[in-house]
């Protein structure tokens, strides 16, 4: 029970090696073309952020439900959420470039612009910045809080611990859902200032709950695969791709939900967002983008049978992956540098943070026990069974 | 074919369940468990197969289909009416399709139940033994041509052992497949 993960030098090597290759594209791309390389930095920090968040978030609806199944597992999300941390160092980056990518941060372009100038007391950096910086405080002290707490319960058991991970979840889910849609009307819908959507903060915030547990899955099944964590079983499985199952379908319905609303109403202002993701290069993403997190998933893993397979989990998994690039893709790039490019900056950099993340969460894990011993439901979850 | 059936009447599910396995290693074909709510070892353990989800599916495309079909029926071919600058054939179809897919799917997965299981209203069921539906567990095992005396008072014994409050045998012909 008391089992750490061994990180293999092999594992690190690898991961070192992604981690070189990713800093040498940004150190390039930031030379060659530096507008190209700070959106595809913004989509990076975004998709992995999302996935750490989402873990998070994962995390705190386990401890608000109760829920005796997972109890083994927490661990996993435990470790992705440590990540919000490295995320911060790279998000301070981020600040340089601004200037590329955000046209509100252009003194001239506010001063001609009625629209901007009316959005200025809310958008403007040192606003901006302060925003970043306590967003990110809060998730870390929330997200170490409940790590913290759920080591001690390790150490002393009882069901003081058990409670208080409880409190502290609820009231992460409420700083989260608020700091989150902030968050990412701040950094993603500010791209286009003119524009505005109010289910647009709804559609990421399911996203990242998406595929954080999308991640959660594909950790669990390369751990079991690897011979930690012996206990799962099918249950477990069978449960996670529920997970991703009926958030598929969510994460369609708010997709649909914007697309309808705007293109039903049909106002300028509003369909502008559409013009550049529809009518040009861009056309197939946008099409992609559907298939792959939602009519893939959802015909998949329908199948009873290849939704408690851990090898076709897994491959969901690596789909899923891609499909939350190409999700932040499309919103990423046709405001920004609004040319169709995917080249070595586009892989590079993603293969560089894949590294970062699979160290740090890596990492984490080999820091802490993998089945939390004290756990009040820990026997439910050893013995699970549906 | 109808045979007579023994049946062996529990108190408790998990003590059902250890005797379920010890009767099916003891070479006893065990037909069927009566219990009053779902136990999902159970399905497991008597290899039991439902096909009710693959209907459910047909339905649900088909459902879509039939839904799509109408749609584009009524208002692309028999009554064009252009609004609100939008084509015909729209995008706003989805969301009826969407509705009408559960819709026709879950209705007609409950009739499909109803037929695979000749329930109707007023339907008398009959059952071995109608504790079952109150707090009785019954395992049922058929009384095959091979069951001679021998074993019989095997089986019996067993049943005892595993801690069965009762055994008797029952000719109600419950509906199977």
């Amino acid at each position: 029970m008391d089992k750490k993960l061994q990180l293999s030098g092999k594992f690190k090597t690898a991961m070192f090696v992604l981690i070189a290759i990713g800093i040498v594209t940004v150190v390039v791309g930031l030379i060659q073309n530096p507008v190209r390389m700070w959106a595809n930095l913004l989509l990076n920090n975004f998709y992995f952020f999302s996935l750490a968040i989402g873990a998070a978030f994962w995390l705190a609806i386990q401890a608000i439900t109760q829920s005796g199944w997972s109890a083994g597992l927490l661990r996993i999300p435990q470790a992705m959420s440590n990540y919000l941390i490295v995320s911060m160092i790279l998000w301070a980056l981020m600040f340089f470039g601004v200037h590329d990518l955000y046209p509100w941060t252009h003194a001239d372009a506010v001063a001609h612009d009625e629209l901007l100038q009316h959005k200025h007391p809310y958008l403007n950096l040192t606003f901006f910045a302060v925003r970043y910086v306590v967003f990110f405080l809060l998730w870390i002290y929330l997200t170490q809080r409940i790590r913290k707490l759920s080591l001690e319960e390790d150490k002393h058991g009882g069901l003081t611990y058990f409670y208080k991970i409880e409190f502290l979840s609820k009231v992460f889910i409420f700083v989260f859902a608020i700091t989150f849609s902030l968050f990412t009307v701040d950094w993603l819908m500010s791209l286009d200032p003119h524009w505005y959507s109010t289910i647009f903060p709804m559609k990421y915030f399911m996203s990242s709950f998406y595929h954080g547990s999308v991640i959660i899955t594909a950790i669990v099944v390369i751990l079991w695969k690897q011979g930690y964590l012996p206990f799962v079983n099918k249950s477990h499985f069978h449960d996670l791709s529920r997970y991703i199952f009926a958030l598929g379908i969510i994460w369609a319905y708010l997709w649909f939900s914007q697309y309808l609303l705007i293109w039903y109403a049909n106002i300028p202002e509003e369909t502008i967002y559409f013009v550049p993701r529809t009518l040009s290069y861009f056309k197939f993403f946008f099409y992609a983008e559907v298939v792959v997190n939602w009519l893939f998933p959802f015909l998949f893993l329908m199948w009873n049978r290849i939704a408690k397979n851990p090898n076709a989990l897994l491959f969901t998994a690596v789909v899923l992956s891609i499909g939350h690039w190409i999700e932040l893709y499309m919103t990423i790039f046709p405001d920004t540098v609004d040319k169709h490019y995917i080249g070595w900056q586009e892989i590079g950099t993603q293969l560089g943070f894949w590294g970062l993340f699979a160290l740090v969460v890596g990492w984490s894990l080999s820091k802490m026990p993998l089945i939390p011993k004290n756990h009040p439901y820990i026997n439910e979850s050893l013995h699970h069974h549906v | 074919m109808n045979r007579t059936k023994i049946l062996g009447i529990y108190e408790d599910h998990e003590v059902l369940l250890e005797a379920l396995d010890k009767v099916q290693s003891k070479g006893f074909k065990v037909k069927d468990v009566f219990s009053p709510f779902p136990i999902h070892e159970v399905w497991e353990k008597l290899d039991l197969h439902t096909r009710i989800p693959y209907a459910t599916f047909i339905y649900g495309a088909s459902g879509t289909a039939m839904t799509f079909a109408f749609l584009y029926w009524s208002s692309v071919v028999n009554y064009p009416l252009k609004f609100g600058g939008k084509p015909l054939n729209t995008l706003s179809f989805v969301i009826i399709m969407f509705v009408l897919t559960i819709l026709v799917g879950t209705i007609m997965t409950f009739l499909t139940l109803l037929w695979r299981q000749r329930l109707y209203p007023g339907r008398k069921v009959e059952m071995p033994d109608p504790r079952t539906v109150d707090d009785k567990f019954a395992l049922v095992i058929e009384k095959t041509d091979d069951l001679d005396d021998k074993k019989m008072e095997e089986l019996n014994t067993l049943l005892k052992e595993t801690g069965a409050i009762e055994i008797k045998e029952s000719n109600v012909q419950y509906y199977e497949k």
